[in-house]
């Protein structure tokens, strides 16, 4: 059985280094994220409401919607959850070593971070674009494959949800694949067989839940997702004047590395952080205490 | 040699509470929900339930000041935000009572009506009306400026006559 939502949203981490990853990228939207953790906490963040047999209420209505499986809850917590490649011991060491503030990223450290290939990693970045997509119609059901209204909910991201798709762009994108992610990403897609997807094993993990009758036709659901938000991914970048340097030079308030160890310092951070698992545990819980609010 | 036996047994008591006491971190005041919500056969959406998509034409439109963006769509529930000069105000909801009948209880106190409809205030930031004995509709404060009066008067913008003759 699955775990329940509340204890999801309690286990949350307050510190690690998925946290401190996206603190450092308050620049790129700042103010959005706040480490809101624990479930009442955040039935009284997102109700503004203190009275406790209300937020009984809320948290029970929440907990039914969660666990109802029709409703597409636990697909999306699944997705989230999956999608990560966290590697909690090399995490754990990583903090141990740490010195001060900072994780000195040298030595035995460096040796167990495997860079991913750019083909790699240009999967990767779709995968996660379109497990977001996934998870958004679970979550606020518009239907699976409407592409189009993701495309217009995009604009109205905010808070975890717009601080998740901030890290992808940077941690993803930017730091691993350089400015011109988005034309290397496409070039990748469009090169890519059915066989280089099953291979992969960010697709392995989430395949089952992409749409599509078989990997060809998930192939095309990838590349037509892919195709559709990268306008709004190339605005991203150029509204927030977005360049790797900026990203790398937050990272330096929590990483010591060397500037020409950045494959490293994305494989790195891939490997230690669960950016996605997190904010979208906090956007799961966000939406169902919502709808509950509405349905007590 | 009895005075070491009881304060070895005192530290073992000791330590015996504090292993239980451990063990029940997990007791949370949501179990009874858990617990109730997954016994088989248990749903907490019943199939008789309206479509989201149903509700959404009852909304209010956007108008020159205030813009209405739809945000969930789900069984028996639709939601929109209320962005006045792009900043969210307030949430609007429509959800079918079917899905959660003790909701239609707080309304059995109703002194006010909106429209002719039971009306109550629900929490802080909240003001709900019943429609047909079926539909909830609901309009919560998302900012302090937006006041108890706003949220009858956008509660009263909702096509509530339309909404009681969905069948």
């Amino acid at each position: 059985m699955s775990k329940p939502i509340f204890e999801l949203v309690n286990e949350l981490p307050t510190n690690n280094i998925t946290v401190m990853m996206l603190r450092s990228l308050d620049f790129v939207v700042p103010g959005e994220w706040q480490n809101i953790v624990g479930f009442e906490n955040t039935i009284r963040e997102v109700t503004g409401e203190t009275d406790e047999e209300m937020i009984q209420q809320i948290g029970d209505r929440a907990v039914w919607l969660y666990n109802d499986k029709s409703q597409g809850y636990q697909r999306a917590m699944w997705l989230y959850q999956t999608v990560d490649r966290a590697d909690s011991a090399l995490g754990t060491a990583a903090l141990a070593n740490k010195v001060g503030t900072k994780i000195p990223l040298v030595g035995g450290l460096l040796n167990r971070v495997t860079p991913n290939p750019d083909k790699a990693q240009a999967i990767d970045l779709s995968i996660k674009l379109v497990v977001e997509l996934v998870a958004f119609c679970q979550i606020n059901g518009i239907p699976g494959d409407s592409i189009g209204d993701f495309v217009a909910a995009l604009g109205e991201y905010s808070g975890e949800s717009l601080m998740r798709m901030a890290a992808l762009v940077c941690v993803d994108g930017l730091i691993p694949l350089g400015p011109d992610f988005i034309l290397k990403a496409e070039s990748t897609l469009s090169n890519l067989s059915p066989k280089d997807l099953t291979s992969n094993p960010t697709f392995s993990r989430v395949s089952k839940l992409i749409p599509g009758n078989n990997t060809g036709s998930q192939l095309d659901f990838i590349g037509n997702s892919f195709d559709s938000v990268k306008g709004w991914m190339t605005n991203f970048v150029s509204e927030k004047d977005l360049t790797p340097q900026k990203v790398l030079s937050g990272f330096k308030g929590f990483i010591e590395f060397s500037d020409n160890k950045l494959d490293y310092i994305a494989a790195f951070l891939d490997m230690t952080t669960n950016y996605y698992e997190h904010t979208g545990t906090q956007t799961l819980a966000n939406r169902l205490i919502e709808r509950a609010l509405a349905e007590i | 040699m009895t005075a070491l036996r009881k304060i070895l047994i005192t530290f073992l008591l000791g330590i015996v509470l504090l292993i239980t006491s451990c063990g029940d971190q997990s007791v949370s005041r949501f179990d009874d929900a858990q617990q109730a919500s997954t016994t088989k056969g248990s749903n907490a959406v019943v199939v008789e339930s309206k479509s989201g998509s149903s509700f959404n034409r009852f909304f209010p439109a956007s108008n020159n000041e205030y813009e209405r963006v739809y945000t969930q769509e789900k069984k028996g529930f639709a939601e929109a935000k209320l962005k006045q000069n792009g900043k969210e105000v307030a949430v609007l909801s429509i959800s079918d009572i079917l899905n959660n009948p003790s909701a239609a209880n707080k309304f059995k106190q109703s002194s006010n009506d909106i429209d002719g409809y039971p009306a109550v205030n629900q929490g802080k930031t909240g003001t709900a009306v019943l429609v047909a004995d079926r539909f909830q509709v609901k309009v919560f404060s998302r900012d302090g400026s937006f006041t108890e009066e706003d949220r009858e008067a956008w509660l009263s913008r909702f096509d509530l006559r339309g909404l009681s003759q969905l069948d």
